[in-house]
């Protein structure tokens, strides 16, 4: 099943917070957004529609959004992300460990929500996002194919005459930075968070392997290694893919 | 209990005058419950309901037809139903009046002796030497309660030398009593302060989500012209602006009631130091301002025992603070180093900006002071780090910029899986 074919539940008190986050969903290509406005109503469109997932406020007129997680839970394992306006919601979520999936607290950017709700998706139900199967990154004159973990580069040719583009396996652990840098293209990744990524331990002790790993990903991917242009160093901080 | 006691600090001026303001009015309303007791008991001794031997012996005379007691004691002792008799030495009675019929005529010395303190017959009576007689003067049967008391001298001498140790017991009992309403009191008040503050910003939450919503929305629309989607991308970032100020708001009355339970966990603050860096760099872009980070190998493997979140909040306001008192050209460089030293993990966050004013650092040093408007985000800072047990210390370079030393306790566990 397509990620966008899920079907969304909004359970919210407020008629224009509701209208707003179903319009937003909608844009986003979720053709199937249904909305309640208290438990009651929630409880019905649960049995009539079989939501997907549940966006759900905590505080709604006739109950509380964890109870009626629970009750909901009994019946099957329908993914929630709790809308909170409280900064202690948060705590009770912790301190109750009801198997919510996320929460995020009011005022939300509408694109963090449709971020949240696509990785909930991709987890529970095993989504294998069309994009990403056979998502190819391109940088510069160089191509790569995430799918295969191959690097098709153009060779350059002194006569200018073009030849055929040269390939290059990456490594596991190239696959892995280029990987986590990819998914956050544009963005600063921590030195920190790339450890994780590849050795599943924010440690910083890798640092000095991390550096070799890159250095070899840049001579695959860059025209002039010594020159990044796509992958770039963040003085102190981490990596960037530009 | 160290983490109660900082959290306390802030307060404690506050909490102390309460106290002393309720200790005296339970000292003042205790004297006076006393003052009023003892009054009542004084003004009863004075004004005995029933007449004792002095009274009735005043008014009894000698005469040559014998003894005489005046009309106006009779009656006296009439309306209290009272008799008296008189003795002589060898226990034969030579008057009486009004004297019950079970009441004998002669006595001997035991029963004298009995009598003195007790009752005769079930009658509580008083005695008195009169000349050479012995007047007695009875009230009804059960009207009188009598209770012999008596102490040894050595005891009593001891009580003289602790008395003062048995007022001190008390003054502290008071004393104990008024912190213990006072810390209720005050807890209530605030308790409810802090529930109106949860309950306002939670009121806002909602209709802030639609607009921010919307606002992003138009910001994105191709359909608008660039001057339109302009003034949307302004609601979006001031709506931002006033999620953020919702959130100091309940931190600041959590902290400062230390009603926020610090969830705490294991963390190396180098990584938190960079994330927090990063995705600031990444929210205001890399041409906005320069990062340095100064982190040792030793500091790398430095483990503090925090709120992950109220830490990460505690460097995002420095970084906040830092840009919004500077040019947005690049020209701002903010430093960040961490450091060991002893069991101390030293964090240091400065800039080239234009520093603090004297006003502020006068603000920002002292703990009972509240930070005005402009610097409440720093005031955070200072609050997060103190209900972690750490020290925080504002100023400025000397070579301009503010700096901003935070002193966390590092964790003993050295090792840790993150």
């Amino acid at each position: 099943m397509e990620l966008y074919a899920y079907k969304i539940m909004i359970v919210d008190d407020e008629p224009a917070l509701r209208k707003m986050v179903s319009d937003f969903l909608k844009k986003e290509g979720f053709c199937q957004v249904v909305t309640a406005g208290s438990c009651r109503e929630a409880r019905q469109i649960f049995y009539q529609e079989h939501p997907h997932l549940i966006l759900m406020d905590v505080m709604l007129p006739d109950g509380d959004g964890f109870m009626l997680l629970r009750e909901l839970h009994e019946e099957s394992e329908v993914p929630v992300i709790f809308l909170s306006a409280r900064d202690e919601d948060e705590n009770r979520l912790r301190g109750l460990g009801m198997g919510a999936d996320d929460y995020i607290t009011k005022p939300f950017l509408p694109r963090e929500l449709s971020l949240r709700i696509a990785v909930v998706l991709k987890r529970v139900y095993r989504v294998r996002d069309a994009a990403d199967a056979g998502k190819v990154i391109m940088l510069g004159d160089c191509q790569v194919d995430l799918g295969s973990g191959v690097v098709h580069r153009q060779r350059q040719q002194d006569g200018g005459e073009s030849a055929p583009p040269m390939e290059v396996t990456l490594t596991a652990k190239e696959y892995a930075i280029l990987e986590k840098l990819a998914a956050n293209r544009g963005q600063i990744v921590t030195i920190d968070a790339l450890c994780e990524a590849v050795w599943q331990d924010g440690n910083y002790g890798y640092e000095n392997t991390l550096i070799v790993h890159i250095r070899r990903l840049r001579e695959k991917i860059e025209q002039d290694a010594s020159h990044p242009k796509h992958l770039q160093t963040v003085r102190g901080l981490g990596y960037k893919l530009v | 209990m160290r983490k109660h006691f900082v959290q306390y600090k802030s307060i404690s001026i506050r909490m102390l005058t309460y106290s002393v303001f309720t200790f005296v009015a339970i000292a003042w309303l205790t004297i006076v419950v006393n003052v009023v007791f003892l009054l009542l008991l004084l003004l009863h001794y004075h004004m005995p309901w029933y007449l004792n031997g002095e009274v009735v012996a005043a008014e009894l005379t000698l005469t040559e037809r014998g003894y005489e007691l005046s009309e106006n004691m009779q009656k006296n002792l009439d309306e209290r139903s009272q008799w008296a008799m008189l003795l002589e030495e060898s226990g034969e009675m030579v008057w009486s009046y009004a004297k019950p019929e079970e009441i004998k005529d002669s006595y001997e010395m035991t029963d004298i002796a009995r009598m003195t303190r007790w009752y005769l017959e079930g009658y509580p009576v008083s005695l008195l030497v009169w000349e050479d007689k012995i007047l007695i003067v009875g009230t009804p049967r059960g009207a009188m309660w009598k209770y012999n008391i008596q102490f040894p001298v050595s005891w009593m001498e001891y009580v003289e030398r602790v008395w003062y140790l048995i007022l001190l017991f008390d003054f502290v009992w008071i004393l104990i009593l008024a912190v213990i309403f006072t810390r209720r009191w005050s807890r209530s008040r605030e308790q409810a302060r802090i529930e109106w503050i949860a309950g306002i910003s939670h009121d806002i939450r909602t209709p802030l989500a639609v607009a921010l919503g919307y606002a992003d929305a138009l910001e994105g629309s191709s359909h608008l012209p660039e001057e339109e989607r302009q003034q949307a991308a302004v609601i979006k970032h001031q709506s931002l602006v006033m999620k953020e100020l919702i959130e100091d708001l309940n931190l600041t009355s959590e902290l400062e009631y230390s009603m926020q339970a610090l969830r705490k966990e294991l963390m190396y603050p180098a990584a938190v130091l960079r994330e927090v860096a990063a995705s600031f760099l990444d929210d205001v872009g890399e041409d906005a301002l320069k990062i340095e980070m100064n982190i040792g190998k030793e500091a790398e493997r430095i483990v503090l025992l925090a709120d992950r979140k109220l830490f990460i909040r505690a460097l995002r306001n420095l970084f906040h603070n830092s840009l919004r008192h500077s040019e947005q050209d690049g020209s701002t460089c903010i430093r960040l180093s961490l450091r060991k030293e002893k069991r101390w993990c030293l964090i240091r966050f400065s800039d080239n900006g234009i520093g603090y004013s004297g006003e502020m650092l006068r603000q920002l040093g002292s703990r009972r002071r509240k930070p005005s408007q402009n610097i409440r985000g720093l005031g955070i800072v200072s609050k997060i780090i103190w209900a972690h047990g750490g020290k925080v210390l504002f100023g400025n370079g000397e070579e301009g910029g503010s700096f901003c030393e935070m002193r966390m306790r590092i964790c003993k566990k050295n090792t840790m899986k993150m």
